[in-house]
């Protein structure tokens, strides 16, 4: 019975949460119920047994890919109140095909029958009550499918290197922190040892250095040059 | 059944990508495209030469497998691979956001992908597999990212590859509720005939049959492709239309006649359908097109709906037109495949002063500037038209003989009219070559050695493949024997 | 009225006619259609996860979380690909993507 109610209010939420996903007018309140929308899901998940997974989704989710989206409609400064409200013209249409189909999917989906051989053909049976959820999934996630564990690994680095390749830009004239520079920069080299006579003024022994010469001046905005720390902006 | 060694192909040239990304990242240097794209190329043969020596066999918990038709179509997609990153070699150089080394290693990854896809014997190899090949494909389109058009096609391409990966995903999820298992060789013995009735098992069909579409632009799935050709980078078109498209064709047949075989009187239909859209539509919309590239785009639609011709005689009750028929679509792939990667490469080639031309009028007048390379495309427009004999004849005889041969009698007359309307836009293609004046802005400028390269070693192949048509027969014959036997 | 499968199938059902349904009527903002397609994948996920309870199977939830995998690649290049767009174009509304027609 706690668990129908749960499924209901779970199921309420997630359902609510994707509509105003699809028709908030604020794309950061569309990630926010997109967020909300996924804290639900892995509610249903939870219900349905599949601890481990639940877990996943608020982590992977909730924790990097909407909060990725989060960053990337505030970077990219959207002049909201410019959007247009194009939202009416196909709304009754879209509405209609979109009714028709979940009425199909609900018919088809309603009375769900399995094939009568599908117990026999499982691959991978729960091992039964003994046996966590996630160590269950970290049995078989690592022996029988490994060839899709490393696949998922070289999909994640072609995202990466897509993501960077795409956005990355380096702007000549930028000063970033050259570590080894850094290092390899002796004390002879920064530190000047003076002794200096009571009562005398700095200018009088000549510890300011004349402002750089021109041509000086160009040759330090050259990034290799900015060995010292501090120079990463 | 842990055998990893059967799938060292796969194994090797990933480890190969990660040592070629490492040696184009640590060097810090800016002009790393160029040797990082011979690894590639180098690594994708020694892929190949794998491929040739690998057994039969599946493994890995049986989500891979190993037969001779995932071998003809690797060596296939291999070969298209490294043409078109040949292509791409000097194109790239002369932008300087193209010239970067990540283009190379995307298309090896794409590559790894696009192995997975055809030796998938589960239903998550294939997903995997197909998104590995998807993503690496969607930065390609955009890799150009200083141009509004390259990212306007990568956009595109992202938005409707995401949903055609959606819809597959819901129906293959279906599937596996269905029979409770996403094992290939399990699904066939329990997908038997008279589960057909079962109206989630036809949803779940329904479904990955249009996530499937869209991979290999076919209509009604077909609106992104043209958008898409024309927007991406030229290189980066002709590895979409080579490469991934036999990838997915292939994929799309294993599928059908493997775990859904014995559904084929539902598949049947639908491909019907499917075909003679894609190839109506892709000999009418080409028509009026100006630029070659959007052309080509409606050319591969129509290709790709000539060689499912070949999977619909794959649906037949007889398994000699069965076998017939996937036989027929192989051998229209392959030498699609290598027509249309030399057809690219002379869109490569077509520059005036430094800067890429895409318009048809371009053309005009390269027989008097550039005589070899007009030759080259009239030998590609010809063998796309269909003229004897050059292999582009030979591939949609086949077609047409399997549909024959199954009874689908209509299908072919549809094929040969469609043929005869899309040779008028090919051959006003060669008119415009030979017999217009040249335009006012001058002659296109000077081909580069490597895109002579390409023209030459698929033009020759298209020009002599019926002095010797023997061995991709016989490679065509033993893989249909693999699945379809 | 105890939870069935079939409850679960129609709730991701719904999910599922929701996503298509951002990615088809949405003409104010690609961003969205990123967020429909994330739905898209919610649905398949709970479906897989509801079935794979239903049959008492693990492959499911290994599937399941194959698909998250690759939906957080998949944003993170949708969301790069609209970055340099909007760069380029100074706008993401969804009527501006239409450099190329023909």
């Amino acid at each position: 019975m706690l668990a129908a109610v749960a499924f209901y209010a779970f199921s309420a939420v997630l359902i609510a949460s994707a509509a105003m996903v699809v028709v908030a007018r604020n794309p950061v309140h569309s990630v926010l119920f997109l967020i909300l929308a996924f804290f639900n899901a892995a509610g249903l998940m939870l219900i349905a047994g599949g601890e481990f997974l639940a877990m996943i989704l608020v982590i992977v989710y909730v924790g990097a890919v909407a909060v990725l989206f989060l960053f990337v409609v505030m970077m990219l400064d959207v002049d909201f109140a410019r959007m247009r409200e194009g939202f009416q013209r196909y709304a009754p249409v879209g509405a209609l095909v979109g009714g028709v189909l979940l009425v199909e999917l609900l018919f088809v989906l309603g009375s769900w029958r399995f094939a009568p051989e599908a117990p026999g053909l499982r691959l991978s049976p729960n091992p039964g009550a003994t046996v966590g959820n996630t160590e269950a999934l970290a049995r078989i996630l690592y022996t029988d499918n490994v060839l899709l564990f490393q696949a998922a690994g070289v999909i994640l680095l072609v995202a990466m290197i897509g993501a960077i390749v795409l956005t990355l830009r380096e702007r000549p004239g930028t000063r970033r922190q050259v570590i080894a520079a850094q290092v390899a920069r002796a004390p002879a080299e920064t530190v000047v040892l003076r002794q200096v006579p009571i009562g005398a003024g700095l200018k009088n022994i000549g510890i300011l250095r004349p402002p750089p010469a021109a041509e000086e001046r160009e040759a330090l905005s050259e990034p290799e040059r900015h060995g010292h720390g501090g120079g990463h902006h | 059944m842990m055998n990893w060694t059967l799938a060292l192909p796969e194994a090797a040239l990933a480890c190969a990508g990660l040592a070629i990304l490492g040696a184009g990242v640590l060097p810090r240097r800016h002009d790393m495209f160029f040797p990082i794209s011979m690894a590639v190329i180098g690594a994708l043969v020694l892929a190949g030469v794998l491929v040739l020596g690998q057994g039969d066999g599946a493994a890995l918990a049986g989500q891979y497998v190993s037969d001779a038709f995932a071998r003809f179509s690797k060596v296939l997609v291999l070969i298209g691979a490294a043409l078109a990153l040949t292509l791409a070699l000097d194109f790239n150089q002369t932008d300087r956001d193209l010239a970067r080394f990540e283009y190379p290693v995307l298309i090896l990854f794409a590559a790894i992908g696009m192995m997975l896809m055809v030796s998938a014997n589960d239903l998550m190899t294939l997903y995997l597999g197909l998104e590995l090949q998807s993503l690496a494909a969607y930065v390609l389109a955009a890799f150009n990212r200083d141009s509004e058009r390259s990212a306007e096609a990568g956009l595109k391409y992202f938005v409707l590859g995401a949903l055609a990966s959606g819809l597959l995903l819901y129906g293959m999820s279906l599937v596996y509720g269905f029979v409770g298992t996403t094992s290939f060789d399990r699904l066939a013995e329990a997908l038997t005939a008279e589960h057909a009735a079962s109206l989630g098992l036809v949803t779940a069909l329904v479904f990955v049959l249009a996530g499937l579409a869209f991979k290999i632009s076919a209509v009604p799935f077909h609106m992104w492709a043209p958008d898409v050709y024309e927007g991406a980078p030229t290189p980066v078109t002709a590895f979409f239309a080579s490469a991934p498209k036999l990838a997915a064709v292939a994929l799309l047949t294993r599928v059908l006649t493997q775990p859904f075989g014995e559904l084929s009187a539902q598949w049947g239909q639908v491909l019907w359908l499917v075909s003679a859209g894609s190839m109506i539509l892709g000999a009418f919309a080409a028509i009026g097109q100006r630029n070659i590239k959007r052309l080509m785009a409606y050319s591969s639609i129509g290709n790709v709906g000539y060689a499912l011709i070949g999977l619909v005689a794959a649906a037949s009750a007889d398994p000699a037109v069965r076998s017939e028929g996937v036989r027929a679509l192989l051998f229209y792939m392959a030498i699609y495949l290598l027509m249309t990667i030399g057809a690219f490469a002379v869109l490569a080639a077509m520059r005036r002063r430094g800067r890429p031309v895409e318009e048809i009028e371009d053309l005009a007048g390269l027989a008097r500037s550039d005589i070899g390379m007009a030759v080259w495309m009239l030998v590609f427009m010809f063998a796309m038209a269909g003229v004897p004999p050059l292999a582009g004849f030979w591939s949609k005889l086949f077609v047409f003989r399997a549909a024959i041969e199954g009874g689908y009698v209509w299908l072919a007359v549809i094929g040969v009219l469609t043929s005869v309307v899309a040779a008028y836009y090919y051959v006003r293609i060669v008119r415009v070559m030979f017999f217009d004046a040249p335009g006012a802005a001058g002659a296109l400028d000077a081909r580069p050695a490597s895109l002579t390269v390409v023209m030459a070693a698929t033009g020759l192949f298209t020009a002599l493949f019926s002095v010797a048509p023997g061995p991709l027969l016989a490679a065509a014959q033993a893989a249909v024997a693999a699945i379809a036997g | 009225m105890a939870i069935t499968l079939a409850h679960y199938l129609i709730v991701a059902a719904i999910l599922f006619v929701l996503g298509i349904f951002g990615i088809f009527l949405n003409r104010k903002n690609v961003i969205v259609i990123l967020m429909s397609v994330e739905l898209i994948l919610l649905a398949v996920n709970l479906n897989l996860v509801a079935f794979s309870s239903a049959l008492n199977d693990l492959t499911g939830q290994v599937f399941a979380m194959f698909v998250l995998t690759v939906a957080a690649a998949e944003a993170a290049i949708g969301l790069a690909i609209v970055v340099i767009y909007f760069r380029n174009k100074g706008s993401i509304e969804v009527e501006d993507i239409s450099t190329l027609k023909g």
